[in-house]
């Protein structure tokens, strides 16, 4: 009797986890995977099997223009969160020796979501509208005779966004990396002769990458998803997959939504496979 | 402003932070304000005894959102109203697909087409509709003193306001006894602008949306139903595309737009496009946008942060949007009674004259007038200069005295609709290509 | 390091001659003038003076906290000397980076660099002093044949054992040729019995090589195992430095008395000074006789002593003369077998006080003494050493 308990318990102890994890995640996506061929009017789906929402997607300029590019918005955030988040995370995990300070500055890197999204997103427009902050200041010193229009309502604006909203995700992980990072091998580096940008090559950009890895797979995946940053900071002029397929839901087109979120999510997993390939994240988790 | 509840916010755009409910207020009636409850309305001749332990379930996007409005039938009707406030689009689906969900249906005249084939809407007998007849022509007759409304294309309330006979889930081209909704908010949608921004010059007609003047300066509305109806009327204006119907575009017809749309995108006509009515007040009142499509409150509270802004009265005309209350199918008995009380209640003056203060059109304007002060009246329906400053049922000041309303009185402003919301027979083909165009 | 070192075969041999030429013709010593490390408010190495010399292997043994490895560090030049010289062998290094003092430092846990391979990682200091490629793959190749890690040569850190990893940070230290190696408590990462087996391989190939040493340490055996020089450190200042054999027989402070072993510390007034000794008088027990060396001393004076344990006298209760200096009366509280010795804990009848005992267990069990039993310690006032401070 205690024998087979044992034998279960692991199992017991799992199951919980397993059912909130086939019922709120595993079923849904099988549903939005059920959805996708099925067929709809005007208002309503009809349960009638067809590719045809498939098709659609892979016969139209649309959509590629559409993946392409949030495939560029994906580049470019990563491609900025990084550059941001690794000197961030440098200098918290080694400049800041005093623990207290390191936590609270860890924190500071968190005010972006002290606020919600959106208002988040207004607030820009006083920063870099036609009347802003930003445009105020380049006409008071002569720079420009109008208004730069280019700051806000533009792919410019969506990366900035997106940047200030995300780059957190790439500072945490990278930061975290860092502090495994043993302080006597970066001793050992001087000692044996290495500068500090020898030292940053060879010790701790490879000792972080796990950490990169990590912080550009939450990156990735949260900007391929993205359509309230590229809506509202984009001004409704930028397409991406989220937001075309938040279009379709508004329009009643479900199961074309659901065709786009299935092929969102295996483009996704796709390339955070890749990411998993290049690096082995596994002495992080 | 008393009572500072989030949807007050919303409904006046004024706080940035209301702009976390803003899908709310996707539909255009969303924010209507609401009304000083001044005078108690006169009890209806029912037997509330009988209907006071009915709770009707009522989903919608215009009074739904109104909590005033809810209390106050309450009060006066003597049974419970549970509402659920939705968007237009949520509230189609629920009323098509689940017809057990409510009792009763606040929707647009546009949504007619989509939810009265499902057969979930009973058709409602007329006569027993008390104010039935002195409801505005322009719904019940598609009538309007000769007026361009009456040609107005689109999807046209009168054309939708009737089905054959009681079971019928058809339309019937003249009047019958079987109403399908009861109006009770409608409005005429134009475009806006800021006068202090556009060099002088005067806003006369749609076709300025395109104007090279205003290049980098101009938006429009991206939800596709509504946003192809504005870009309809100016690419008519324009002389651009010439419509059978407007209201109902060939697959052609949607094509020339939106290759118009896109190629004016590419020349940077417009700065963005707007999803929310807080987005619209944001790029208005922020300078971002100098002209655009907009919904009236919109304007209002654009003006409410003291910046001008003019709701333009265009040569063209004006687009029109209704919306209505109709009966679900399920509803029978004392709950079938009750409904019919609330519709009576609906057209009686005192949520006319509240909605009013908003600046929407009443069924029965003359029984909102009861409920209205004199300057009130004077102001929103008959375009005189505003003898008073016009308040908000809030307390929040609208219009300083003296001001005139855009656009002049309600039968200059109604009678120039020449458009109507609708709902396409190709309404999947312009989703498609109103994505292709927000993509391109 | 490990036997294939020792039992070289012959294509490792002139490698290791040359290595061994090369390393010991350059070896030099390291001078301390007047060097203080000051963190803020907090000094950490107070004013140290201190001669190593070169080709020996020096200790550096104190608990933790004494700044010994703050010394080490300020070696190798990874903490900024306060004030003070430093210089290695002639040359004064204050202010000279890590890799201009010729140094190498090999550290606790060895700090091999987890990403890379044993080659790597023994390439590494030649790569970051821009060696050319062809020769600093000889330079390795050659290293890791001579400690024994030739097939391990790709294997990372992690895949390897503790003694290999060992070797394989002491390759990484001595690729680059210094003229003074530095440890920081390198054997501490090893469980017991690979810890006495690497402890005489260190000492081997220091001696092989003739390179200067420099060791930090907290275990009191590793230093007497290894050392010419044991520098003992409590509170960021020198307690005592000597030769193993000075600091187990001749402390010269109660702290390093209590520090290096079973020491019997007394405390009393001097009565009385000699060039050679101090009469000194403490309460409970009397007269003690300890000897002097230069040990400052003044009539009046609070002073202490230090007896080793392992040469005191334990006869049974009473003794001859109950007058007579250096002996005390005990009764023994426990007996430790512990294999070659035998140790007794007794408490001293007049003053309450712990005292230790040790034996050859051998002579122990010829003369057992049962516990409760009162007995009489006593030595001679040779092994009675005066502690100045």
């Amino acid at each position: 009797m205690t024998k087979t308990w044992k034998t279960y318990q692991p199992y017991a102890l799992a199951l919980p986890q397993t059912l909130v994890f086939l019922l709120f995640l595993i079923l849904p996506i099988l549903m939005i995977g059920l959805v996708s061929f099925w067929q709809f009017n005007g208002y309503a789906m009809v349960r009638e099997f067809t590719l045809g929402n498939y098709t659609d997607i892979f016969t139209s300029n649309v959509y590629v223009s559409t993946y392409l590019n949030t495939f560029k918005y994906v580049l470019l955030v990563w491609f900025f969160c990084l550059a941001i988040a690794f000197p961030v995370a440098y200098f918290l995990a080694f400049h800041i020796q005093n623990q207290s300070l390191q936590i609270i500055l860890f924190l500071v890197c968190t005010v972006p979501f002290w606020t919600s999204n959106i208002i988040r997103m207004i607030s820009w427009i006083p920063v870099l509208g036609k009347e802003g902050l930003i445009n105020s200041l380049l006409m008071h010193l002569n720079l420009v005779q109008e208004p730069v229009t280019w700051l806000l309502y533009s792919d410019f604006a969506v990366v900035l966004g997106m940047v200030h909203l995300y780059s957190f995700f790439m500072i945490a992980p990278i930061f975290n990396s860092m502090m495994r990072i043993e302080r006597n091998l970066i001793t050992a580096a001087e000692d044996m002769g290495a500068s500090g940008w020898q030292i940053l090559r060879e010790v701790i950009l490879p000792l972080s990458a796990p950490g990169i890895a990590i912080g550009s797979i939450f990156v990735v995946t949260l900007v391929m998803g993205e359509y309230v940053t590229v809506r509202l900071m984009g001004g409704g002029q930028s397409a991406s997959v989220g937001k075309l397929i938040q279009t379709q839901i508004g329009s009643l087109q479900y199961p074309l939504a659901a065709a786009n979120a299935v092929i969102l999510l295996i483009v996704t997993l796709i390339l955070v496979i890749g990411i998993l390939r290049v690096v082995d994240i596994r002495k992080e988790l | 402003m008393t009572k500072l509840s989030r949807r007050a916010l919303i409904r006046t755009g004024l706080a940035a932070g209301a702009a976390v409910a803003a899908t709310r207020c996707a539909s255009p009636k969303a924010e209507a304000p609401s009304g000083t409850p001044a005078n108690p309305a006169t009890s209806p001749e029912v037997n509330t005894n009988q209907t006071k332990d009915v709770t009707l379930r009522l989903i919608g996007t215009g009074v739904s959102q109104i909590n005033e409005i809810r209390k106050k039938a309450e009060e006066d009707l003597g049974f419970k109203i549970e509402t659920r406030a939705l968007s237009t689009e949520e509230n189609n689906q629920i009323a098509i697909t689940q017809p057990g969900q409510y009792d009763l249906f606040d929707g647009e005249y546009f949504s007619l087409p989509l939810v009265v084939p499902s057969g979930n809407l009973q058709p409602i007998d007329i006569s027993k509709i008390k104010e039935f007849a002195n409801i505005v022509p322009i719904f019940t007759e598609n009538k309007f003193d000769g007026a361009k409304v009456e040609n107005a294309q689109g999807t046209y309330p009168y054309k939708v306001m009737y089905v054959k006979d009681q079971d019928s889930k058809e339309f019937a081209s003249e009047a019958t006894g079987w109403a399908t909704l009861i109006p009770f908010q409608y409005n005429a949608d134009t475009l806006g602008y800021r006068p202090d921004l556009v060099g002088g010059t005067k806003i006369t007609s749609w076709a300025q949306l395109f104007d090279p003047e205003f290049k980098g300066k101009t938006s429009i509305l991206d939800i596709p139903s509504i946003g192809i109806m504005d870009a309809a009327m100016v690419t008519e204006s324009a002389g651009l595309v010439k419509f059978g119907d407007k209201g109902n575009m060939t697959k052609a017809e949607i094509d020339q737009v939106t290759d118009i749309l896109k190629e004016q995108k590419k020349n940077g006509q417009f700065r963005a496009f707007w999803k929310t009515f807080d987005e619209s007040v944001n790029l208005m009142s922020s300078g971002e946008v100098v002209l655009q499509s907009m919904w009236s409150p919109a304007v209002t509270a654009v003006r409410s942060k003291g910046v001008e802004c003019i709701y333009a009265p265009l040569k063209e005309g004006y687009r029109a949007w209704g919306g209505g209350v109709g009966l679900s199918k399920n509803l029978s008995g004392i709950q079938l009674d009750a409904a019919y009380e609330y519709l009576n209640w609906m057209l009686d003056g005192w949520m006319g004259a509240f909605l009013g203060r908003q600046g929407y059109y009443s069924a029965v304007p003359e029984n909102a007038q009861k409920f209205m002060s004199p300057a009130e009246w004077d102001f929103w329906y008959e375009g005189k200069p505003a003898a008073e400053d016009m308040v908000d049922p809030f307390g929040k000041t609208l219009e300083k005295k003296g001001a005139v309303r855009d656009g002049g009185s309600f039968k200059e402003r109604m009678g120039n609709v020449v458009v109507w919301n609708s709902t396409m027979e190709e309404q999947v083909y312009l989703v498609k290509k109103w994505n292709e165009f927000i993509a391109s | 390091m490990n036997s294939s070192t020792s039992v070289a075969p012959s294509e490792i041999q002139p490698m290791l001659n040359q290595l061994q030429q090369e390393l010991s013709a350059q070896a030099v010593g390291v001078t301390l003038r007047n060097v203080t490390k000051r963190y803020g408010s907090f000094t950490a190495v107070e004013n140290i003076n201190l001669e190593i010399q070169a080709g020996s292997y020096t200790c550096l043994l104190g608990p933790s906290g004494c700044g010994k490895t703050t010394t080490l560090r300020m070696i190798a030049g990874h903490e900024e000397i306060s004030s003070g010289d430093l210089l290695i062998g002639e040359r004064r290094v204050n202010d000279l980076p890590p890799t201009q003092r010729n140094t190498a430092m090999m550290f606790q846990n060895y700090a091999l660099f987890p990403h890379k391979t044993v080659w790597e990682n023994v390439e590494f200091g030649l790569k970051m002093r821009q060696m050319p490629k062809a020769e600093r793959a000889s330079q390795v190749n050659e290293m890791l044949e001579i400690v024994g890690l030739t097939k391990f040569a790709d294997r990372k850190p992690a895949k390897l054992s503790g003694g290999q990893q060992q070797r394989a940070a002491l390759a990484r230290a001595l690729v680059t040729r210094p003229q003074v190696l530095l440890l920081d408590e390198p054997l501490s990462a090893l469980d017991e019995n690979l810890r006495v087996k690497t402890r005489s391989e260190l000492r081997r190939l220091q001696k092989q090589f003739g390179m200067t040493f420099v060791q930090v340490t907290h275990g009191q055996d590793e230093a007497f195992a290894l050392s010419d020089q044991i520098i003992v450190m409590d509170n960021g200042r020198i307690d005592q430095i000597g030769t193993p054999s000075q600091i187990f027989q001749r402390p010269v402070s109660r702290f390093v008395a209590r520090f290096v072993g079973d020491n019997n510390i007394f405390m009393g007034k001097v009565r009385e000074v000699t060039p050679n000794s101090v009469q000194m008088e403490v309460e409970g027990i009397g007269t003690l006789l300890c000897c002097r060396e230069n040990q400052p001393a003044e009539v009046g004076d609070s002073a202490a002593c230090s007896v080793r344990s392992d040469s005191m006298s334990l006869r049974p209760y009473p003794p001859d003369d109950l007058n007579a200096p250096n002996q005390l009366t005990a009764r023994v509280v426990s007996i430790e077998f512990t294999g070659y010795v035998t140790r007794v804990s007794l408490l001293s009848e007049a003053t309450g006080a712990e005292i230790t005992y040790k034996a050859r267990s051998d002579d122990w069990m010829k003369q057992p003494v049962a516990e409760g039993q009162l007995v009489s310690l006593s030595w001679s006032s040779d092994d009675c050493v005066f502690l100045a401070h």
